[in-house]
């Protein structure tokens, strides 16, 4: 192939041009135009297309595995606590915000002194942050 | 201290991703007709011809698209190729948004690349090869049906086949696969999502699979976030390609995560665990020469700086010799006053009380009581004054008592210029004076302390036990009281505490007062109306010396300021006992008790790692040198190991937490069950739950299998292995393997299945696909199924 672009990097602009021309000429394995237009629509609209989907077809089996049924069950074992900050045990918890925390060290050190908005930062890493609508 | 002569600690630097040193390869071997696989990840794309035994292209999927002004031409650069450039790192995209394809521009661009990589040509405008492809377990509708479109529209190819990546893996990692009976429990582990799929008698069994969605990428943007919250003030920034080679490189499943987790900051432990991250900075990139230039400058801006501090000081010098004659003014004016009054006193002895009344009041004080508090103050503070002064009495003071020869003669007697002679000698004489009566009281007060001295050394003497014990509480008493001032210092930064909302209700009190309300002092006040607040007579505050606990109320500066003589108290009792008790060493002082003890400080440990705080070994390194002189701040900012230790991250119990949250989900929030649990509910509730030989549980558990690219983390198998074993029946028959290469392995799965009779028969067919629509595929042991 004569396109192919030497080893050293480019750092020239004509070596980006032919790296782009492999994908943007005209290529012998296809119609030369491009096909329809294609609406983008983002990964939450297609699965709610996909449930509106199953929704209406009638005759799926009850036990028919469909892209939602596959998802995870919730855990039925008792839930492990572990410290905010740094992910070791988290035995207490913070009754003002909710944060756990490992010993009395890191409340007073970190915890006491946080300044707003990182509480719920924190919270957020495990889901468990106040989102305000 | 062990640490200080410990190895220093191994250093990674932060990767980024590089282009690989060959440009992607075209394919030399094309055919038509041969099958095309095609694994289309969201983190790699995989393509080759089957025709060879491994793909002859793997890449990013990742595309930018940009515009070169300059040629007025929109370029698009695909894969690797995006490494070779810096500047179009910064646009690059991909087709994926999360687990989904959204963006079908995006794949086509990149199929047209990756099929011109392998050199596909065509005399009829179509793709003239069957497509074998990946698809993730249960697709959407709508995927499938834009990759039909895709492809036998767009490219037209004869036929077009999907199977489920993790268990093309498995296929491709199984000797002698038998589709009829092939038992196995896969577990899949992807960029997006995570799959466990049981495969039974051949058939990967859907409807039992079930999905957590967590993958790598998750992983990297926790490590990231992680990270970013470990460290807020971190010089340079944390890219997504850094944090997902972190996670890559540098974490690791843990045996025992319970276990593991609880010691692993300890010293013994961290010193193996603590990863150090060096991200880059002026230091090691190489600017050296810029770096020489600014040390040049800096000592150019030393002398400068040295100029400053000289007239500084002589200006100090000016301003303290202004306020000393101001002063000495003062003093003088005071000193006579106290001599008038304190003959007024003497004249008091020989009176009754009636006259002594109307003495006062001629010298317009309110009362007798008035007098006495004002005549006591002005002791006072005459005393105060000349403590202050008496250490630079020798300049002024060498003139004689001698000299001043016209203070005694009456003014009548004299001419003008000898009165003014008259006043300044008046001036020199009690400023002699003031300076005498301070040399007199300081000697005294020096008396005294030898004296007590004395008396101490003489109780030492006959008693060393019992003075020790008495300093010791002496010195407890003081610690306590430090402890517990720190304590309420501590407690008016929180606004709601005791403290500090008693320190609000006084200064609302006092405020009240002075706007006159109905309290019983401003009640009196009014009474006397021409009496102010500092000369009101009915006032008797500061005669209990509780009663400046008022103002220590108000502002917390006077609290530091006796926090601070508290301190010296402390260290001159100690001083005391460290000469005298043999049984009182340096480690016993409040100063050492109180010295910040890293090494059980898990905060220190967790941020900074198994070594001690940088600025503070430099400290005491320079201190121990240079006979105690310590570092200027600016120095130590500028210290090339202070700025190398700024650019690092300690990487330690992350390297297991983000792992773990396949296990335990929850830890980020994901409201799902980890792999073990899954697994476990599978085989023992939905599939037969029999481990007997001939059950379907008994099958499955003889090969559990790994496969995706996060089980190129370490231990991965035999936490399976610890975990399966605790849940299974003894002596379980368990097995568990991982996919040799569990990047391509999909790959090699499919161009191994493109040799087999089932591949043929799963074809879908441009014609069939125009007859039955989107929705058919045809069902076989390693795909989806269809709907029904």
């Amino acid at each position: 192939m004569s396109t192919t672009p030497s080893n050293s990097g480019f750092s020239t602009s004509e070596e980006i041009h032919l790296l782009s021309n492999i994908t943007t000429r005209p290529h012998t394995f296809k119609r030369p135009y491009k096909t329809t237009t294609r609406r983008y629509k983002p990964t939450k609209q297609v699965i709610s297309d996909e449930v509106k989907y199953l929704q209406s077809k009638e005759n799926i089996k009850f036990d028919t595995p469909t892209y939602t049924s596959v998802g995870a069950p919730p855990s039925l074992k008792p839930r492990k606590h572990y410290c905010d900050i740094t992910g070791l045990p988290g035995k207490y918890k913070n009754p003002a915000n909710g944060l756990r925390f490992y010993n009395v060290e890191i409340y007073q050190e970190v915890i006491r002194n946080m300044p707003p908005g990182v509480d719920q930062e924190y919270l957020g890493l495990r889901g468990a942050n106040v989102i305000l609508k | 201290m062990p640490s200080s002569t410990q190895n220093p600690q191994k250093i990674y630097s932060l990767r980024e991703n590089e282009s690989p040193a060959s440009p992607e390869p075209f394919y030399q071997n094309y055919k038509e007709g041969v099958p095309i696989a095609l694994d289309l990840g969201s983190s790699s794309f995989k393509i080759g011809l089957t025709n060879s035994t491994s793909p002859n292209n793997v890449f990013p999927t990742l595309i930018s698209r940009f515009r070169d002004r300059k040629a007025n031409k929109s370029l698009t650069i695909i894969g690797n190729d995006i490494y070779r450039d810096s500047s179009i790192k910064s646009s690059t995209k991909s087709p994926f948004d999360g687990p989904l394809i959204t963006n079908w521009d995006y794949v086509e661009d990149i199929l047209d690349y990756s099929f011109e990589h392998l050199s596909v040509t065509s005399s009829n405008g179509k793709v003239n090869n069957p497509i074998i492809m990946t698809e993730p377990p249960c697709v959407p509708f709508s995927q499938r049906k834009n990759y039909y479109e895709l492809f036998f529209e767009t490219y037209q190819v004869p036929k077009i086949t999907f199977g489920i990546d993790s268990l093309f893996s498995h296929y491709a990692n199984t000797d002698n696969y038998n589709p009829k009976t092939a038992n196995s429990l896969v577990i899949g582990t992807g960029h997006e999502s995570t799959h466990i799929i049981p495969v039974v008698d051949g058939r990967g069994l859907l409807s039992q699979a079930k999905r957590i969605d967590w993958g790598g990428s998750q992983s990297s943007q926790y490590c990231s976030k992680l990270l970013s919250m470990k460290y807020p003030y971190f010089p340079s920034k944390l890219n997504s390609n850094h944090a997902t080679n972190i996670v890559q490189d540098h974490c690791y499943v843990s045996n025992d995560f319970q276990e593991e987790l609880k010691n692993y900051l300890d010293m013994e432990n961290l010193e193996k665990n603590d990863v150090v991250l060096q991200a880059t900075n002026e230091l090691n990139s190489g600017a050296a020469s810029s770096n020489a230039a600014n040390a040049e400058s800096k000592k150019k801006s030393e002398e400068e700086l040295k100029r400053q501090a000289e007239k500084r000081r002589e200006q100090g010098k000016r301003l303290q010799l202004q306020a000393q004659q101001k002063r000495l003014e003062k003093l003088i004016q005071k000193e006579q006053e106290w001599e008038y009054y304190s003959n007024l006193k003497l004249e008091f002895e020989s009176m009754n009380k009636q006259q002594i009344q109307a003495r006062c009041v001629q010298e317009e004080f309110e009362s007798v009581e008035d007098f006495n508090k004002y005549v006591a103050n002005l002791d006072k503070s005459l005393k105060k004054a000349r403590n202050e002064d008496v250490g630079d009495g020798e300049e002024g003071g060498d003139g004689h008592s001698g000299q001043w020869t016209l203070v005694d003669i009456p003014d009548d007697q004299l001419n003008e210029e000898q009165i003014k002679e008259k006043r300044k000698q008046r001036l020199m004489k009690a400023n002699f004076d003031a300076r005498e009566r301070a040399k007199q009281a300081k000697a005294e007060e020096e008396e005294l302390l030898r004296k007590f001295e004395e008396e101490q050394a003489e109780w030492r003497a006959r008693d060393l036990e019992d003075w020790c014990a008495v300093k010791k509480s002496e010195l407890a008493d003081i610690i306590t009281k430090i402890t517990e001032k720190a304590k309420l210092l501590e407690s008016f930064k929180d606004r709601k505490s005791m403290a500090a909302q008693q320190r609000m209700r006084n200064i609302a009190t006092l405020a009240n007062d002075e706007n006159g309300s109905t309290s019983a002092t401003s009640r009196k006040r009014r009474r006397n109306a021409n009496s102010t607040i500092d000369n009101d007579p009915n006032d008797t505050f500061g005669t209990n010396d509780d009663d400046w606990n008022a103002y220590r109320d108000i502002t917390n500066a006077s609290l530091e300021e006796q926090l601070e003589e508290d301190n010296q108290a402390v260290l001159k009792i100690e001083a005391e006992l460290l000469l005298y008790d043999p049984t009182f060493h340096h480690e016993d002082t409040f100063n050492a008790s109180q010295k910040f003890d890293w090494e059980n400080s898990t905060l220190h440990k967790f941020i900074h790692g198994p070594r001690e705080n940088i600025l503070v070994k430099l400290q005491t390194e320079s201190s121990q040198k240079n006979d105690g002189k310590l570092l200027e701040p600016e120095e130590l900012e500028n210290h090339p190991e202070v700025v190398q230790r700024n650019h690092q991250m300690h990487f330690n119990i992350e390297r297991i937490r983000i792992p773990e949250i396949l296990f335990q989900p929850n830890i980020a929030g994901l409201d799902q069950a980890g792999i073990v649990e899954i697994s476990e509910n599978l085989l023992y509730h939905r599939l037969d739950g029999n481990f007997q030989p001939g059950g379907q549980s008994y099958n499955l558990i003889q090969d559990v299998f790994l496969a995706g690219g996060l089980v190129k983390w370490p231990n991965f198998e035999s936490r399976i292995i610890n975990e399966f074993t605790s849940f299974l029946p003894v002596g379980a028959p368990l097995k568990v393997r991982r996919a040799k290469d569990p990047i391509v392995d999909a790959w090699k799965g499919m161009q191994k299945w493109s040799q087999t009779e089932e591949c043929e028969n799963s074809y879908v067919t441009q014609a069939e696909y125009d007859e039955m629509g989107p929705e058919y595929i045809k069902e076989h042991g390693l795909g989806n199924v269809c709907l029904k």
